[in-house]
């Protein structure tokens, strides 16, 4: 491609070849565009030259999506402003670039900073009212990993502990802007293009009318990244939301942010006795709706915290956890006033006693600092465990960890967690377990020793995805399938369902050349 | 054995804002966070009522918004609390602020250890353990690193000093202030939380505490301040622009010039 933007894949790029999930791929050239026409020049040039096409956000997917598969990569990391800001019926909506990056978005949101200078009159207007409002502001979608950009956010519909009250990235987005790889655009609002049971129909910037026959399954009731998210009467926009980057490059976002609650405080409860957890669980999702976030770290999970405490100064602030604690639940108390988060607190601390376990084994942070503690808490469990991973892959390259991240309906919640536990023993692996098992959706880490073991975990992990698909859960829950997870979408759908998915793409991108690899292989020259 | 912790109400941003008239600094209550040194002053006195049994008591001068933080201490394991509060305390330097705790130190009675902060983040001075000792005819020791041995008579400290440290026994009662690397304060729990909402809060005034109205407030402070301003950031951040070579070059220079001249004014 000669285009001025065009650059030759060299070692100065070679980071631009991987992504968190540490696959490694390959590319002829690489772009930053600064704005959206930049992106269709380019996309037209790779249209017109049958170029494949990878975009890329911040690259810390972990299912290697933004890893390209040759051709030409397209990074959106330098279209990072907050564009506008509407107010309508008392709610404020932003529309971002897709390169921004979340923890920028949280900071100018919070603290109500927001840069301002490419603003309309319009509005400055609104943010004139949004800075003389009392109430305070957030954006809910809180996946752990704050350096994500929206754009990759949304492709993924990610999700983070407090989408357990919130919702995933996709309750939050009510407008977005695509450009398609023919360099045609589509500019929709939430309520605007709904489907007829499952035919949508719709017009783009150049007046094309593309009419799609959707794909027929039902998709799982739980938490789900997997695959398209398709339903009866649905919403165009909810299409491209989660569609891994395989129908179009989102180059506008329009957000919807929340009131922030007067009242967030944490507290980390722990167990003497990992079996007492679940109940716990059922318990407060049963009496409590002040709940944003409820969090699980397994004993093995601790006792890697404990190691890490004693052996790595970054971690030595961390409060440390009493040797008999089995398993820890973070709660997260979002309240009006303090006189509700003091009840939310009795009722956490009378269902913890009424299951036998003292009220003591608590945590509270209600100061910053203490949540501060909680946090790092936290974030130091995945923290460790990729240290802990990085320094085994130094004696066997061929090592990574294999992390799940599917979710159930709650009724299969015990059984899922009891078949996870067991087949782990039966084959004596090293593992960790965490996430967000109030949404039923835990992350299970194998920490293989050997390539004998990560060839076991990946088994397992197979095994899994089967038990999980066949009970009605989802193989991806918020990370999305990527190029790693699709043989488990496979098995999630079927083959039958899977050429659907592929059909649709093809009403996008008929020569095939975006984000090929993602969600499903394509078979060059494959007849649908 | 009874213990009181000293806690000071202190600004919890680092810019702390100042009234232009007075020179003063604007105190905002629901802005106010625990002196951070004062958590680990805090946490000692528990770790010590955890082996020895008996009662810590957290006190503070400071205006009425003070019992929020108080009500903290208390979630965090210390029984009670007493608020030395009056207008007539007001403009306090640390001479009179020592005074005014003494008085507090003196009504609670039989005080066997006081533990106080190294210094407070807003004030800076370091000196209120010193002086509180003074004034009430009692030894001291500052920037305890590490409780080695106590009991109801004596204290072993670790003392931290600029060639390394010292050892030293005192008797008891004594002040002793604390620095960060002296413990890991534990967070709050349920029940402490719960606790704190009803528990024994005291507020004691100037007339309660039997205050010498000479001794307190401006009038008590021999301090004079003439001016107060926040310091000027001289240093500023510069983005080194064209490719690696070129930044290297750059970093080089930049190396040589701090290695050779000292410093260099960006
Ligand atoms: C430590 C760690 C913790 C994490 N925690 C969470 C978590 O709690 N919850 C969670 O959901 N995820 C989590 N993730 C995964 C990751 O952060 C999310 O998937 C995130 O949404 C990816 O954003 P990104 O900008 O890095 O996208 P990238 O990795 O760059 O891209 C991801 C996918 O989105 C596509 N894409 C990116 N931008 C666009 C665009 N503008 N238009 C169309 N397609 C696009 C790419 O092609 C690719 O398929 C975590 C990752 C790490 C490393
Ligand atoms: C020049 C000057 C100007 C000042 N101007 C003002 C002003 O305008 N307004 C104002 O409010 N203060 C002012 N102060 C500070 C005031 O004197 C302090 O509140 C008090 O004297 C404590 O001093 P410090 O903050 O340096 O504490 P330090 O001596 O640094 O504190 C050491 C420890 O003493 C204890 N302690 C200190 N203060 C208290 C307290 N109030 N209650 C309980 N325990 C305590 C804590 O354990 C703390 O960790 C000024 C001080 C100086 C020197």
């Amino acid at each position: 491609m000669q285009n001025r933007l065009i650059n030759k894949m060299n070692e100065n790029f070679a980071e631009y070849l991987r992504d968190e999930s540490r696959v490694c791929g390959n590319a002829d050239s690489i772009s930053f565009p600064k704005d959206e026409e930049s992106i269709i020049n380019i996309v037209k040039d790779a249209y017109n030259k049958n170029i494949l096409l990878t975009i890329q956000g911040a690259r810390t997917g972990l299912a290697a999506g933004a890893v390209p598969n040759g051709g030409h990569i397209i990074n959106l990391s330098k279209m990072d402003k907050i564009i506008s800001m509407k107010n309508v019926d008392e709610e404020y909506y932003l529309t971002v670039q897709p390169g921004l990056i979340l923890s920028n978005l949280i900071e100018e949101v919070e603290n109500k900073k927001i840069c301002i200078e490419n603003f309309s009159k319009e509005s400055k207007k609104a943010y004139v009212k949004f800075l003389a409002d009392k109430n305070k502001y957030f954006f809910a979608p809180d996946p752990t990993e704050k350096t994500a950009t929206l754009g990759g956010m949304v492709a993924c519909n990610a999700s983070g502990a407090k989408s357990y009250l919130y919702g995933s990235t996709r309750n939050h987005v009510t407008g977005l802007k695509i450009v398609f790889i023919d360099g045609d655009k589509l500019s929709i609002q939430r309520g605007v293009y709904k489907a007829r049971g499952r035919r949508l129909s719709f017009f783009t910037s150049e007046n094309k009318k593309i009419e799609l026959k959707l794909p027929k399954y039902e998709m799982p009731t739980t938490k789900n990244a997997s695959g398209y998210f398709i339903e009866d009467n649905m919403d165009l926009i909810d299409l491209f939301i989660g569609s891994d980057g395989t129908l179009g490059i989102i180059t506008e976002i329009e957000i919807k942010l929340k009131k922030r609650p007067n009242i967030i405080w944490g507290v980390n409860c722990f167990f003497e006795k990992e079996d007492i957890v679940i109940e716990f669980v059922q318990e407060v999702k049963k009496q409590m709706n002040c709940i944003a976030a409820i969090e699980f770290f397994d004993k093995n999970a601790l006792e890697i915290l404990r190691k890490q405490r004693e052996n790595s100064s970054g971690f030595s602030k961390l409060p440390s956890v009493r040797k008999e604690m089995e398993a820890s639940i973070y709660l997260e108390i979002h309240a009006d006033d303090e006189e509700k988060a003091i009840e939310a607190l009795k009722n956490i601390g009378e269902i913890m006693k009424e299951l036998g376990n003292s009220d003591e084994n608590t945590w509270v942070g209600r100061t910053d600092e203490d949540k501060n503690k909680l946090l790092l808490f936290r974030h130091a469990v995945p923290e460790s465990v990729n240290m802990l991973i990085d320094s085994r892959r130094k004696d066997n390259s061929k090592i990574t960890k294999l992390g799940t991240d599917m979710a159930v309906k709650s009724k299969d919640f015990r059984y899922i967690f009891n078949l996870y536990k067991k087949d782990l023993m039966k084959y004596n692996l090293e593992y960790a377990i965490w996430g967000h098992i109030g949404d039923n959706h835990l992350h299970v880490n194998i920490l293989p020793r050997d390539i004998n073991d990560f060839e076991i975990g990946k088994i397992l992990y197979k095994n899994w995805a089967d038990k999980v698909s066949e009970i009605g859960g989802a193989v991806s829950a918020e990370h999305g399938i990527g190029k790693i997870k699709t043989e488990f979408l496979k098995i999630m759908y079927g083959e039958e369902h899977i050429n659907e998915m592929v059909k649709l793409k093809k009403y996008f991108d008929s020569k095939e050349l975006l984000s090929i690899g993602n969600m499903f292989k394509i078979e060059k020259g494959s007849k649908y | 054995m009874k213990i009181v912790v000293c806690v000071k109400q202190v600004p919890s941003s680092n810019e702390v804002k100042l009234d232009p008239k007075t020179n003063t600094i604007i105190r905002e209550a629901d802005k106010s966070v625990i002196n951070p040194y004062d958590k680990f002053a805090i946490e000692e006195a528990l770790k010590i009522k955890d082996n020895l049994k008996g009662e810590v008591i957290a006190l503070s001068m400071g205006i009425p918004a003070t019992e929020k933080i108080l009500r903290d201490a208390m979630s965090r394991g210390c029984d009670r609390s007493v608020l030395l509060s009056d207008k007539k305390f007001a403009g306090a330097d640390t001479l009179a602020t020592a005074y005014t705790l003494s008085l507090g130190i003196k009504k609670i009675k039989n005080v066997s250890l006081i533990i106080c902060g190294k210094m407070a983040i807003d004030g800076d001075t370091a000196q209120i353990g010193p002086e509180l000792a003074e004034t009430l005819k009692i030894p001291h020791i500052t920037d305890v690193s590490e409780i080695i041995k106590i009991s109801e008579n004596e204290i072993t400290c670790r003392k931290i000093n600029d060639n390394g440290y010292s050892i030293i026994k005192m008797v008891l009662p004594a002040v002793i202030t604390v620095v960060k690397d002296i413990n890991l304060p534990r967070l709050p729990t349920i029940p402490g939380v719960l606790k704190s909402i009803h528990a024994s809060f005291e507020i004691i005034n100037a007339h309660n505490a039997t205050a010498n109205i000479n001794r307190i407030g401006s009038t008590g402070s021999p301090t004079q301040v003439i001016d107060t301003f926040i310091p000027e950031r001289k240093n500023v951040a510069i983005e080194i622009e064209g490719d690696i070579d070129k930044k290297i070059d750059f970093i080089g220079d930049i190396i040589k010039e701090i290695m050779y001249n000292g410093r260099i004014d960006n």
